[in-house]
């Protein structure tokens, strides 16, 4: 062998190498495109196709076409997520278990890092190790059908609704925030739950790994706000102005607030009313 | 034109100095010049950079309401909102440095007070007047003749009330602007402190000082209605000024300062001019106050409803 054929064959191998660390066992392989992806949509494009009852949801056997053909997958075949299905009518052994598969194990195929980070996050341990129904697994923050790249302008302006499909009392607090006011008036430029929390891989406060730890936090504010310090980073983001639990001293701020507005509302226009009243009825505003 | 022949009996005063001043000779200098052209000017940038900072201001405090929705959108959007709330703000900033220059100039150059009579500290005759105000309010006496200096109490009570609100803003206005550099000085609830501040802040001085009290007595008094024109050409007929404000009067009179005050009234072309330009202001300041109340009472409203 000569040298060079010797240096390939080491490359090959390390590539190949790679390949197989990178891909999870078992990994299923899939074409593209054989068309079989059409033959699919000749029933389930068709609006009529009724529906299935999947954990206690009604979901229906229609896809829209369009959002497939618009989604990054387009290109895929169905089996790719949806393995073992036969172009007919599917038995119960072919659908055994799609949903998983399809929400979730399937994805891990092509997207074996993000998966990785997923199975250590905090979400990922609800779905997996504890098999929660409730967690979110891929397909509840991607989507299934019409999957857009979550780089897209389209996506970004989704995260805050599916964050607070659960996490609906921190979305509302987020939404007193400056952050959260620009992004709901369309800025989306400005921080929403991912760029502080991550998102393959979030984590609890309370884990020194998560990006809003004390260990971290400060780095996360840094990716704004260039000089970030510990005490920038000890500003409240989630707090409910509402009540002392949340936060002692903004309540009484806030109190501070409501008592002083009331006074001096009811004391200026209760004086401004009652000269305007006095006047009128001494016909002061005659003029000439 | 108002004529100073009734009512005023101090025709000495302006008559005694005619030789100085041009317009004397003339035999005009009839006008009371309430507010000089810088007092003038300060007022008309606050007041474009005040009404800029609410609108760009409020939508961001009332958010989640749909009408901020579409105002931002009618705006430009947050940033573009942003831009005009930060170019505002340094339009009233540098008023505020002016209005500081001025105290100062007071203090150091004209060795004048910042107490006693004519002057913004509150004193007996504020509270004399304010009673009498209550009392033909609630009906127990006709109207007051209220014995006023050269800034009413109602005036004065505004006043502090807006340096109290201006100080406010600019400072949460600066640490929110610049929250990164703040937290080098300050715990991080600061920064949530100055939010509050800002936005409560913000509608205090829309509801309280403006529409409650500025715009009131300003257009909407029976003596002003619909503006109290001084604060618009700097004159007005020394017979009626001597009627409104009789202390400051009478002062000036006693001291033989009155001429200091005096001024001609404004030529009849410019006066048309100029009334065109007035009807113009009025008109805007009018719709703006219609829009700030109802606003400011479907706030308050809300906030009422909410317990």
């Amino acid at each position: 062998m000569s040298r060079r054929g010797f240096a390939l064959t080491i490359v090959v191998a390390v590539c190949a190498l790679m390949a197989v660390s990178v891909a999870p066992a078992g990994a299923t392989t899939f074409t593209i495109p054989t068309g079989a992806s059409d033959r699919c949509l000749e029933c389930h494009a068709q609006p009529d196709l009724g529906t299935i009852e999947v954990d206690g949801e009604t979901k229906s056997l229609t896809i829209s076409e369009d959002a497939w053909h618009g989604s990054v997958h387009s290109r895929l075949d169905c089996t790719a997520c949806h393995p073992g299905f036969e172009a007919r009518e599917h038995t119960a052994e072919e659908s055994a278990g799609w949903r998983e598969q399809a929400r979730l194990t399937a994805c891990s195929d092509c997207h074996a890092s993000e998966f990785q980070m997923y199975d250590k996050s905090f979400h990922g341990d609800l779905v997996i190790g504890e098999g929660s129904k409730d967690a979110p697994a891929c397909a509840d923050c991607h989507g299934s059908h019409g999957i857009i790249s979550p780089s897209s302008a389209e996506f970004r302006p989704t995260v805050l609704t599916m964050c607070s499909n659960c996490h609906g009392e921190k979305s509302l607090t987020y939404l007193d925030t400056y952050h959260g006011k620009s992004f709901h008036l369309g800025d989306t430029s400005t921080a929403v739950c991912t760029d502080c929390h991550g998102s393959h891989q979030i984590l609890p406060q309370s884990n020194p790994d998560s990006t809003v730890s004390s260990q971290n936090v400060v780095e996360t504010c840094g990716k704004c706000h260039e000089h970030a310090n510990a005490r920038f980073a000890s500003f409240l983001v989630h707090v409910d102005r509402s009540t002392p639990s949340s936060s002692f001293w903004v309540w009484v701020m806030e109190m501070n607030h409501a008592v002083l507005i009331g006074f001096l509302f009811t004391l200026g226009g209760l004086h401004c009313f009652m000269y305007f009243y006095r006047g009128l009825k001494e016909g002061m505003y005659r003029r000439g | 034109m108002a004529s100073v022949d009734s009512g005023i009996k101090d025709k000495r005063v302006t008559s005694e100095h005619a030789h100085d001043v041009p317009h004397v000779a003339r035999g005009a200098r009839i006008h009371f010049r309430r507010f000089t052209a810088f007092q003038r000017w300060v007022h008309f940038f606050i007041m474009v950079s005040f009404s800029a900072l609410v609108l760009t201001g409020m939508p961001l405090k009332y958010s989640d309401k749909a009408w901020a929705e579409r105002w931002m959108g009618f705006i430009g959007g947050v940033e573009n909102a942003g831009m005009i709330h930060r170019f505002s703000a340094l339009i009233m900033v540098t008023c505020v440095i002016c209005m500081l220059g001025y105290f100062l100039r007071i203090l150091i150059v004209t060795k004048g007070r910042f107490w006693g009579p004519g002057t913004m500290v509150p004193n007996r005759q504020d509270y004399w007047d304010l009673k009498a105000m209550v009392a033909w309010f609630v009906g127990k006496t006709g109207r007051p003749e209220l014995r006023l200096d050269r800034y009413a109490y109602y005036e004065k009570g505004e006043f502090w009330a807006a340096s109290a609100g201006v100080t406010i803003m600019c400072v949460t206005g600066a640490i929110l602007w610049y929250p990164e550099v703040a937290a080098r000085y300050m715990p991080g609830i600061v920064i949530n402190f100055a939010i509050l501040n800002h936005s409560g802040g913000a509608l205090l001085a829309m509801g309280f000082v403006v529409v409650f009290w500025h715009f009131f007595h300003a257009h909407l008094r029976p003596e002003a209605f619909p503006m109290d024109k001084a604060m618009y050409d700097g004159g007005l007929p020394l017979e009626e000024y001597a009627h409104e404000r009789p202390l400051e009067y009478e002062r000036r009179v006693r001291e033989g300062t009155l001429d200091e005050v005096l001024v001609a009234p404004l030529s009849p072309t410019r006066m048309k001019i100029q009334n065109v330009v007035w009807w113009i202001i009025t008109g805007a300041a009018l719709i703006l106050w219609a829009v700030f109340t109802i606003f400011v009472v479907w706030v308050t409203y809300n906030w009422l409803i909410s317990f």
